[in-house]
Protein backbone atom coordinates (compact mmCIF):
# COMPACT_ATOMS: atom_id res chain seq x y z
CA UNK A 1 0.00 0.00 0.00
CA UNK A 2 2.87 2.18 1.01
CA UNK A 3 4.34 1.65 -2.55
CA UNK A 4 1.56 2.19 -4.68
CA UNK A 5 1.44 5.69 -2.93
CA UNK A 6 4.93 6.61 -3.03
CA UNK A 7 4.19 5.83 -7.04
CA UNK A 8 1.17 8.12 -7.20
CA UNK A 9 3.14 10.87 -5.53
CA UNK A 10 5.36 10.56 -7.55
CA UNK A 11 3.74 10.20 -10.55
CA UNK A 12 1.32 13.67 -9.28
CA UNK A 13 4.86 15.38 -9.11
CA UNK A 14 6.21 14.31 -12.39
CA UNK A 15 2.77 15.79 -14.39
CA UNK A 16 2.99 19.21 -11.90
CA UNK A 17 6.45 19.48 -13.28
CA UNK A 18 5.67 18.85 -16.82
CA UNK A 19 2.75 21.02 -16.63
CA UNK A 20 4.86 23.94 -14.95
CA UNK A 21 7.20 23.63 -17.90
CA UNK A 22 4.55 23.44 -20.34
CA UNK A 23 3.43 26.68 -19.56
CA UNK A 24 6.54 28.16 -19.10
CA UNK A 25 7.92 27.50 -22.41
CA UNK A 26 4.06 28.80 -24.00
CA UNK A 27 4.97 32.01 -22.70
CA UNK A 28 7.99 32.31 -23.57
CA UNK A 29 7.74 31.48 -27.30
CA UNK A 30 4.59 32.68 -27.46
CA UNK A 31 3.40 29.45 -29.07
CA UNK A 32 1.81 25.79 -28.03
CA UNK A 33 5.28 24.12 -28.11
CA UNK A 34 5.02 21.71 -25.51
CA UNK A 35 1.69 20.59 -24.41
CA UNK A 36 0.83 19.69 -20.75
CA UNK A 37 0.67 16.31 -19.34
CA UNK A 38 -3.65 16.81 -19.91
CA UNK A 39 -3.21 17.21 -23.53
CA UNK A 40 -1.07 14.43 -24.08
CA UNK A 41 -3.36 11.91 -21.86
CA UNK A 42 -6.24 13.01 -23.82
CA UNK A 43 -4.86 11.82 -27.06
CA UNK A 44 -3.64 8.68 -25.19
CA UNK A 45 -7.59 8.41 -24.84
CA UNK A 46 -8.19 9.58 -28.15
CA UNK A 47 -6.00 7.44 -30.09
CA UNK A 48 -5.89 4.13 -27.68
CA UNK A 49 -6.57 1.70 -30.62
CA UNK A 50 -3.73 3.08 -32.49
CA UNK A 51 -1.36 3.67 -29.55
CA UNK A 52 -2.33 -0.19 -28.41
CA UNK A 53 -1.07 -1.56 -31.90
CA UNK A 54 2.08 0.44 -31.49
CA UNK A 55 2.96 -0.01 -27.87
CA UNK A 56 2.37 -3.60 -28.09
CA UNK A 57 4.96 -3.59 -31.24
CA UNK A 58 7.40 -1.64 -29.45
CA UNK A 59 6.77 -3.90 -26.24
CA UNK A 60 7.06 -7.30 -28.01
CA UNK A 61 10.36 -5.84 -29.50
CA UNK A 62 11.76 -4.58 -25.93
CA UNK A 63 10.94 -7.93 -24.50
CA UNK A 64 12.21 -10.60 -27.04
CA UNK A 65 15.47 -8.11 -26.74
CA UNK A 66 16.29 -8.18 -23.21
CA UNK A 67 15.28 -12.33 -23.13
CA UNK A 68 17.68 -12.75 -25.88
CA UNK A 69 20.49 -10.83 -24.20
CA UNK A 70 20.04 -12.54 -21.33
CA UNK A 71 19.96 -15.82 -22.79
CA UNK A 72 23.41 -14.81 -24.60
CA UNK A 73 25.24 -12.41 -22.12
CA UNK A 74 24.15 -14.00 -19.09
CA UNK A 75 25.98 -17.64 -19.38
CA UNK A 76 28.84 -16.15 -20.96
CA UNK A 77 29.45 -13.81 -18.60
CA UNK A 78 29.07 -15.77 -16.00
CA UNK A 79 31.78 -18.62 -17.38
CA UNK A 80 34.02 -15.45 -18.15
CA UNK A 81 33.96 -13.95 -14.86
CA UNK A 82 34.81 -17.79 -13.19
CA UNK A 83 37.60 -18.97 -15.42
CA UNK A 84 40.64 -17.02 -15.39
CA UNK A 85 41.82 -18.53 -18.94
CA UNK A 86 38.89 -17.78 -20.46
CA UNK A 87 38.60 -14.15 -18.91
CA UNK A 88 42.34 -13.59 -20.06
CA UNK A 89 41.12 -14.04 -23.62
CA UNK A 90 37.92 -12.62 -23.55
CA UNK A 91 37.98 -9.62 -21.52
CA UNK A 92 40.07 -7.07 -24.11
CA UNK A 93 37.78 -8.21 -27.04
CA UNK A 94 34.88 -7.48 -24.79
CA UNK A 95 36.22 -4.18 -23.94
CA UNK A 96 37.45 -3.13 -27.30
CA UNK A 97 34.02 -3.90 -28.43
CA UNK A 98 32.35 -2.47 -26.00
CA UNK A 99 33.62 1.12 -26.58
CA UNK A 100 32.51 0.86 -30.32
CA UNK A 101 29.08 3.23 -29.92
CA UNK A 102 26.17 0.35 -31.07
CA UNK A 103 24.14 3.14 -32.64
CA UNK A 104 26.85 3.22 -35.29
CA UNK A 105 25.80 0.20 -36.33
CA UNK A 106 22.09 0.76 -37.34
CA UNK A 107 22.67 1.27 -40.94
CA UNK A 108 24.71 -1.61 -41.09
CA UNK A 109 21.89 -4.25 -39.25
CA UNK A 110 19.37 -1.96 -41.71
CA UNK A 111 21.32 -3.27 -44.92
CA UNK A 112 21.52 -6.94 -42.55
CA UNK A 113 17.75 -7.34 -41.50
CA UNK A 114 16.23 -5.04 -43.46
CA UNK A 115 13.76 -2.71 -42.47
CA UNK A 116 11.50 -4.70 -40.26
CA UNK A 117 11.19 -5.90 -36.35
CA UNK A 118 14.57 -8.03 -36.73
CA UNK A 119 16.45 -4.95 -37.37
CA UNK A 120 15.29 -3.18 -34.28
CA UNK A 121 15.50 -6.26 -32.17
CA UNK A 122 19.06 -6.61 -33.21
CA UNK A 123 19.73 -2.98 -32.62
CA UNK A 124 18.13 -3.16 -28.52
CA UNK A 125 19.99 -6.76 -28.32
CA UNK A 126 23.21 -5.86 -29.22
CA UNK A 127 22.85 -2.80 -26.89
CA UNK A 128 21.88 -4.87 -23.87
CA UNK A 129 23.99 -7.28 -24.56
CA UNK A 130 27.13 -5.66 -23.21
CA UNK A 131 25.32 -3.81 -20.24
CA UNK A 132 24.24 -7.30 -18.92
CA UNK A 133 27.57 -9.48 -20.02
CA UNK A 134 29.52 -6.69 -17.93
CA UNK A 135 27.26 -6.83 -14.82
CA UNK A 136 27.21 -10.98 -15.08
CA UNK A 137 31.57 -10.76 -15.56
CA UNK A 138 31.41 -9.24 -12.41
CA UNK A 139 29.10 -10.47 -10.27
CA UNK A 140 30.88 -14.05 -10.91
CA UNK A 141 33.68 -12.55 -10.52
CA UNK A 142 33.06 -11.17 -7.05
CA UNK A 143 31.45 -14.31 -5.69
CA UNK A 144 32.46 -15.35 -1.84
CA UNK A 145 34.46 -18.13 -2.19
CA UNK A 146 33.44 -19.74 1.35
CA UNK A 147 30.10 -20.45 -0.66
CA UNK A 148 32.19 -22.29 -3.52
CA UNK A 149 34.54 -24.13 -1.03
CA UNK A 150 31.44 -25.35 0.50
CA UNK A 151 29.73 -27.02 -2.33
CA UNK A 152 33.13 -28.33 -3.30
CA UNK A 153 33.33 -29.49 -0.10
CA UNK A 154 29.99 -31.46 -0.30
CA UNK A 155 31.00 -33.15 -3.57
CA UNK A 156 29.77 -30.98 -6.07
CA UNK A 157 30.83 -31.00 -10.05
CA UNK A 158 31.54 -27.65 -11.84
CA UNK A 159 28.71 -27.43 -13.17
CA UNK A 160 26.59 -28.16 -9.52
CA UNK A 161 29.07 -25.10 -8.49
CA UNK A 162 27.66 -22.75 -11.41
CA UNK A 163 23.59 -24.17 -10.91
CA UNK A 164 23.81 -23.70 -7.32
CA UNK A 165 26.29 -20.74 -6.53
CA UNK A 166 27.23 -18.73 -9.20
CA UNK A 167 24.35 -18.58 -10.66
CA UNK A 168 21.67 -17.74 -7.47
CA UNK A 169 24.80 -15.41 -6.04
CA UNK A 170 25.46 -12.96 -9.49
CA UNK A 171 21.52 -12.87 -10.01
CA UNK A 172 20.21 -10.00 -7.90
CA UNK A 173 22.88 -7.92 -9.88
CA UNK A 174 21.96 -9.19 -13.60
CA UNK A 175 18.57 -8.00 -12.21
CA UNK A 176 19.78 -4.99 -11.57
CA UNK A 177 21.56 -4.34 -15.12
CA UNK A 178 18.36 -5.52 -16.61
CA UNK A 179 16.84 -2.68 -14.74
CA UNK A 180 19.32 -0.19 -15.79
CA UNK A 181 18.88 -1.69 -19.45
CA UNK A 182 15.17 -1.18 -19.88
CA UNK A 183 15.64 2.89 -19.65
CA UNK A 184 18.79 2.04 -22.63
CA UNK A 185 16.94 -0.26 -24.16
CA UNK A 186 14.02 2.14 -24.65
CA UNK A 187 16.05 4.78 -25.81
CA UNK A 188 17.76 1.92 -28.78
CA UNK A 189 14.66 0.95 -29.52
CA UNK A 190 13.03 4.72 -30.41
CA UNK A 191 16.23 5.26 -32.68
CA UNK A 192 15.68 2.29 -34.47
CA UNK A 193 11.90 2.44 -34.94
CA UNK A 194 12.34 6.32 -35.88
CA UNK A 195 14.81 5.29 -38.64
CA UNK A 196 12.59 3.05 -40.34
CA UNK A 197 10.67 5.11 -43.21
CA UNK A 198 7.33 2.95 -42.48
CA UNK A 199 6.77 0.57 -39.52
CA UNK A 200 5.01 0.04 -36.60
CA UNK A 201 6.12 0.88 -32.84
CA UNK A 202 5.87 3.28 -30.11
CA UNK A 203 9.52 5.20 -31.94
CA UNK A 204 7.60 5.37 -35.39
CA UNK A 205 4.49 7.11 -34.00
CA UNK A 206 6.49 9.80 -32.35
CA UNK A 207 8.50 10.53 -34.67
CA UNK A 208 5.48 10.85 -37.46
CA UNK A 209 3.13 12.62 -35.10
CA UNK A 210 6.00 15.03 -33.40
CA UNK A 211 6.46 18.01 -36.28
CA UNK A 212 2.31 18.42 -36.55
CA UNK A 213 0.37 16.54 -33.72
CA UNK A 214 2.62 17.40 -30.97
CA UNK A 215 -0.05 16.22 -28.21
CA UNK A 216 -0.31 13.29 -29.97
CA UNK A 217 3.65 12.77 -30.20
CA UNK A 218 3.76 13.31 -26.31
CA UNK A 219 1.26 10.95 -26.08
CA UNK A 220 3.15 8.36 -27.41
CA UNK A 221 5.76 9.45 -25.35
CA UNK A 222 3.53 8.75 -22.07
CA UNK A 223 3.02 5.28 -23.50
CA UNK A 224 6.63 4.77 -23.59
CA UNK A 225 7.59 5.66 -20.85
CA UNK A 226 4.86 3.37 -19.23
CA UNK A 227 6.15 0.16 -21.16
CA UNK A 228 9.12 1.59 -18.91
CA UNK A 229 7.68 1.30 -15.91
CA UNK A 230 5.56 -2.02 -16.75
CA UNK A 231 8.84 -3.32 -17.72
CA UNK A 232 10.98 -2.19 -14.82
CA UNK A 233 7.56 -3.25 -12.18
CA UNK A 234 8.05 -6.85 -13.59
CA UNK A 235 11.82 -6.87 -13.09
CA UNK A 236 11.31 -5.90 -9.32
CA UNK A 237 8.31 -8.68 -8.85
CA UNK A 238 10.88 -11.51 -10.72
CA UNK A 239 13.15 -10.67 -8.51
CA UNK A 240 10.86 -10.80 -5.66
CA UNK A 241 10.32 -14.46 -6.51
CA UNK A 242 13.51 -15.89 -7.72
CA UNK A 243 15.31 -13.96 -5.32
CA UNK A 244 13.20 -13.99 -2.28
CA UNK A 245 16.51 -14.29 0.30
CA UNK A 246 17.37 -11.13 -0.32
CA UNK A 247 13.93 -9.78 0.92
CA UNK A 248 13.92 -11.45 4.06
CA UNK A 249 13.29 -9.86 7.40
CA UNK A 250 17.07 -9.68 8.36
CA UNK A 251 15.61 -9.75 12.28
CA UNK A 252 17.81 -13.17 13.48
CA UNK A 253 15.69 -15.57 15.51
CA UNK A 254 16.77 -17.15 18.87
CA UNK B 1 42.82 -44.21 10.30
CA UNK B 2 44.00 -40.90 9.51
CA UNK B 3 47.69 -40.37 8.34
CA UNK B 4 49.12 -37.78 7.26
CA UNK B 5 53.07 -37.91 5.92
CA UNK B 6 55.68 -35.03 5.20
CA UNK B 7 52.90 -32.65 3.40
CA UNK B 8 54.27 -29.83 1.79
CA UNK B 9 51.59 -27.25 0.43
CA UNK B 10 52.48 -24.23 -1.63
CA UNK B 11 50.46 -21.66 -3.70
CA UNK B 12 51.71 -20.40 -6.47
CA UNK B 13 54.79 -21.29 -8.98
CA UNK B 14 58.29 -20.92 -9.57
CA UNK B 15 59.57 -17.61 -7.59
CA UNK B 16 56.02 -16.50 -6.49
CA UNK B 17 55.48 -19.79 -4.76
CA UNK B 18 54.56 -19.03 -1.29
CA UNK B 19 54.69 -22.05 1.05
CA UNK B 20 51.90 -22.64 3.27
CA UNK B 21 52.32 -25.80 5.01
CA UNK B 22 56.22 -27.49 5.33
CA UNK B 23 56.90 -31.26 6.13
CA UNK B 24 53.98 -31.86 8.63
CA UNK B 25 53.47 -35.76 9.81
CA UNK B 26 50.68 -37.26 11.87
CA UNK B 27 48.27 -39.55 12.75
CA UNK B 28 44.90 -40.10 14.12
CA UNK B 29 43.34 -43.18 15.40
CA UNK B 30 39.93 -43.59 14.02
CA UNK B 31 36.71 -41.65 16.52
CA UNK B 32 39.56 -39.69 18.11
CA UNK B 33 39.53 -35.77 18.03
CA UNK B 34 42.83 -33.66 16.97
CA UNK B 35 43.35 -29.79 17.30
CA UNK B 36 45.35 -28.10 14.93
CA UNK B 37 46.45 -24.47 16.64
CA UNK B 38 48.83 -22.15 15.26
CA UNK B 39 48.83 -17.86 14.74
CA UNK B 40 45.73 -16.45 12.58
CA UNK B 41 46.90 -17.07 8.77
CA UNK B 42 49.79 -19.93 9.52
CA UNK B 43 48.52 -22.90 6.67
CA UNK B 44 46.69 -24.74 9.22
CA UNK B 45 43.35 -24.15 7.06
CA UNK B 46 45.73 -25.20 4.03
CA UNK B 47 46.03 -28.59 5.74
CA UNK B 48 42.17 -29.02 6.68
CA UNK B 49 41.15 -28.44 2.59
CA UNK B 50 43.86 -30.89 1.97
CA UNK B 51 42.21 -33.34 4.14
CA UNK B 52 38.86 -32.45 2.67
CA UNK B 53 40.41 -33.15 -0.79
CA UNK B 54 39.86 -29.40 -2.47
CA UNK B 55 43.85 -28.97 -2.19
CA UNK B 56 46.61 -31.32 -3.35
CA UNK B 57 49.80 -30.82 -1.54
CA UNK B 58 52.86 -30.69 -3.47
CA UNK B 59 54.54 -33.66 -1.92
CA UNK B 60 53.54 -35.62 0.68
CA UNK B 61 50.69 -37.95 0.98
CA UNK B 62 47.33 -38.15 3.15
CA UNK B 63 45.56 -41.10 3.66
CA UNK B 64 41.98 -41.89 4.77
CA UNK B 65 41.44 -45.39 5.82
CA UNK B 66 44.43 -46.71 3.55
CA UNK B 67 42.94 -44.04 0.60
CA UNK B 68 44.64 -41.38 -0.58
CA UNK B 69 43.20 -38.23 -0.49
CA UNK B 70 42.28 -36.78 -3.78
CA UNK B 71 39.05 -35.26 -4.14
CA UNK B 72 36.47 -34.50 -1.74
CA UNK B 73 35.13 -38.07 -0.19
CA UNK B 74 31.31 -38.25 0.75
CA UNK B 75 32.79 -40.09 4.49
CA UNK B 76 34.42 -36.70 4.99
CA UNK B 77 32.41 -33.21 5.90
CA UNK B 78 33.77 -30.36 6.22
CA UNK B 79 32.19 -27.06 8.26
CA UNK B 80 33.81 -23.95 7.22
CA UNK B 81 34.32 -20.63 9.70
CA UNK B 82 31.25 -19.11 8.85
CA UNK B 83 29.16 -22.03 8.58
CA UNK B 84 29.51 -21.47 4.38
CA UNK B 85 25.92 -21.80 4.23
CA UNK B 86 24.56 -20.56 0.83
CA UNK B 87 22.46 -17.27 1.64
CA UNK B 88 19.67 -18.65 -1.20
CA UNK B 89 19.25 -21.59 0.05
CA UNK B 90 16.51 -22.16 3.09
CA UNK B 91 17.59 -24.29 6.24
CA UNK B 92 16.38 -27.33 4.98
CA UNK B 93 18.11 -27.02 1.65
CA UNK B 94 21.37 -26.01 3.25
CA UNK B 95 21.18 -28.87 5.33
CA UNK B 96 20.30 -31.39 2.72
CA UNK B 97 23.05 -29.78 0.26
CA UNK B 98 25.06 -32.94 -0.23
CA UNK B 99 21.45 -34.97 -0.81
CA UNK B 100 21.16 -31.87 -3.31
CA UNK B 101 24.23 -32.33 -4.76
CA UNK B 102 24.62 -36.05 -5.01
CA UNK B 103 21.26 -37.72 -5.12
CA UNK B 104 21.69 -40.62 -2.96
CA UNK B 105 21.75 -39.89 0.96
CA UNK B 106 18.73 -40.68 3.00
CA UNK B 107 16.82 -37.93 3.33
CA UNK B 108 15.41 -38.46 6.58
CA UNK B 109 18.79 -38.31 8.17
CA UNK B 110 18.50 -34.47 7.57
CA UNK B 111 15.44 -34.02 9.60
CA UNK B 112 16.41 -36.05 12.31
CA UNK B 113 19.58 -33.91 12.51
CA UNK B 114 17.72 -30.69 11.98
CA UNK B 115 15.44 -31.87 14.76
CA UNK B 116 18.16 -33.37 17.20
CA UNK B 117 19.13 -29.44 17.24
CA UNK B 118 16.63 -28.07 17.58
CA UNK B 119 15.84 -27.00 14.21
CA UNK B 120 12.91 -28.14 12.84
CA UNK B 121 11.16 -25.01 13.48
CA UNK B 122 12.97 -22.87 10.81
CA UNK B 123 13.56 -25.28 8.16
CA UNK B 124 11.98 -22.75 5.83
CA UNK B 125 13.81 -20.02 6.91
CA UNK B 126 16.70 -18.69 4.97
CA UNK B 127 19.95 -17.78 6.90
CA UNK B 128 19.30 -13.85 7.11
CA UNK B 129 16.95 -14.67 9.77
CA UNK B 130 19.02 -16.95 12.12
CA UNK B 131 21.03 -15.96 14.73
CA UNK B 132 24.76 -17.04 14.50
CA UNK B 133 24.42 -19.58 16.63
CA UNK B 134 21.59 -21.47 14.82
CA UNK B 135 24.10 -20.77 11.44
CA UNK B 136 26.52 -22.92 13.01
CA UNK B 137 24.15 -25.25 14.08
CA UNK B 138 22.67 -25.63 10.22
CA UNK B 139 26.32 -26.19 9.31
CA UNK B 140 26.83 -29.21 11.78
CA UNK B 141 23.37 -30.44 10.25
CA UNK B 142 24.90 -30.07 6.73
CA UNK B 143 28.01 -32.02 7.68
CA UNK B 144 26.16 -34.79 10.06
CA UNK B 145 23.33 -35.14 7.45
CA UNK B 146 25.82 -37.66 5.54
CA UNK B 147 26.79 -39.86 8.57
CA UNK B 148 30.61 -38.78 8.13
CA UNK B 149 33.31 -40.96 9.73
CA UNK B 150 35.52 -38.07 9.43
CA UNK B 151 34.42 -34.15 10.66
CA UNK B 152 36.68 -31.15 9.91
CA UNK B 153 35.91 -27.83 11.20
CA UNK B 154 38.02 -25.25 10.19
CA UNK B 155 37.76 -22.20 12.70
CA UNK B 156 33.69 -22.91 13.18
CA UNK B 157 32.95 -21.04 16.40
CA UNK B 158 34.94 -17.65 15.55
CA UNK B 159 33.39 -14.47 15.67
CA UNK B 160 30.72 -16.20 18.02
CA UNK B 161 29.97 -14.29 21.64
CA UNK B 162 31.89 -16.47 24.45
CA UNK B 163 28.43 -17.83 25.56
CA UNK B 164 27.31 -19.38 22.62
CA UNK B 165 30.98 -20.71 21.82
CA UNK B 166 30.64 -22.42 24.94
CA UNK B 167 26.99 -24.01 23.81
CA UNK B 168 28.29 -24.63 20.44
CA UNK B 169 31.89 -26.65 21.52
CA UNK B 170 29.72 -28.67 24.24
CA UNK B 171 26.76 -29.56 21.12
CA UNK B 172 30.38 -31.00 19.27
CA UNK B 173 31.38 -32.94 22.19
CA UNK B 174 28.02 -34.39 22.58
CA UNK B 175 27.72 -35.21 19.16
CA UNK B 176 31.59 -36.45 18.64
CA UNK B 177 30.41 -39.20 21.09
CA UNK B 178 27.36 -39.95 19.76
CA UNK B 179 28.46 -40.37 15.98
CA UNK B 180 31.97 -42.28 16.79
CA UNK B 181 33.22 -39.69 14.13
CA UNK B 182 37.23 -38.63 13.83
CA UNK B 183 37.35 -34.95 14.68
CA UNK B 184 39.68 -32.97 13.23
CA UNK B 185 39.52 -29.05 14.42
CA UNK B 186 41.46 -26.30 13.37
CA UNK B 187 41.45 -23.17 15.50
CA UNK B 188 43.68 -20.21 17.04
CA UNK B 189 41.65 -20.47 20.52
CA UNK B 190 43.75 -22.45 22.93
CA UNK B 191 40.73 -22.77 25.20
CA UNK B 192 38.93 -24.40 22.17
CA UNK B 193 41.61 -26.55 21.16
CA UNK B 194 41.95 -27.81 25.20
CA UNK B 195 37.99 -28.47 25.06
CA UNK B 196 37.98 -30.40 22.30
CA UNK B 197 40.94 -32.09 21.49
CA UNK B 198 41.99 -35.53 22.82
CA UNK B 199 45.64 -34.63 21.10
CA UNK B 200 46.83 -31.29 20.08
CA UNK B 201 49.38 -29.66 17.48
CA UNK B 202 50.62 -26.93 17.66
CA UNK B 203 52.06 -25.17 14.36
CA UNK B 204 54.56 -22.03 14.01
CA UNK B 205 53.82 -19.46 11.77
CA UNK B 206 54.13 -19.47 7.69
CA UNK B 207 54.71 -22.03 6.83
CA UNK B 208 53.27 -24.34 9.25
CA UNK B 209 55.41 -26.39 10.88
CA UNK B 210 54.44 -28.73 13.52
CA UNK B 211 56.26 -26.97 17.03
CA UNK B 212 54.85 -29.38 19.29
CA UNK B 213 52.13 -31.94 19.74
CA UNK B 214 50.15 -32.32 23.77
CA UNK B 215 48.21 -35.39 24.46
CA UNK B 216 44.88 -34.26 26.17
CA UNK B 217 43.44 -37.81 27.53
CA UNK B 218 40.89 -36.27 30.64
CA UNK B 219 39.01 -33.98 27.27
CA UNK B 220 35.39 -35.87 26.84
CA UNK B 221 33.24 -34.26 29.85
CA UNK B 222 31.19 -31.46 29.67
CA UNK B 223 32.73 -30.30 33.16
CA UNK B 224 36.16 -30.53 31.91
CA UNK B 225 36.46 -26.67 31.46
CA UNK B 226 36.03 -26.48 35.76
CA UNK B 227 39.74 -28.67 35.54
CA UNK B 228 42.87 -28.16 36.69
CA UNK B 229 44.17 -30.41 34.07
CA UNK B 230 41.78 -28.42 31.48
CA UNK B 231 44.18 -25.38 33.30
CA UNK B 232 47.33 -26.92 32.74
CA UNK B 233 46.60 -27.72 29.21
CA UNK B 234 45.92 -24.43 28.71
CA UNK B 235 49.35 -23.65 30.19
CA UNK B 236 51.27 -26.00 28.25
CA UNK B 237 49.51 -24.61 24.77
CA UNK B 238 50.05 -20.68 25.69
CA UNK B 239 53.94 -21.94 26.50
CA UNK B 240 54.01 -23.75 22.93
CA UNK B 241 52.57 -20.63 21.06
CA UNK B 242 54.89 -18.22 22.87
CA UNK B 243 58.33 -20.28 22.30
Amino acid sequence: MKRVLTYIISVAAILFVWEMASIAVNLINHAAILPGPFDALSQVVKNAAELQRNFAASAWRLILAILISLAAAMPLGLVIGREPTLDRFFSPIIYITYAIPQVALILFLFVVFGTGSATKVAMVTLALFYQILVSARGAAKNIDEEYVTSVLSAGATRWQVYRHVVLPASLPQILTSVRVSIGLGIAFLYIAETRAALGTGLGSFINKHMLFSRDRAFAGIVAMAFLGLLLYMAVDVIERIICRWKYVKRRPLK
Amino acid sequence: MINVDAVTIDYGHGEQTVRAVENVSFCLEKGKSLALIGPSGCGKTSLLFALSGLLHPRSGTIRIDDEEVNTPRRDVALILQNAGLLPWKTVWQNANLSLLLNGDFPQQNAAEVLAHLGLDNVMTRFPAELSEGMKRRVGIARALSTSPSVLLMDEPLASLDTLTREKIQNLFLNLWHEHGFSLILVTHNIEEAAFLGSRIIVFTDRPARVSATIDNPQMGTLDYRGSTEFQGVMSQLREALEA
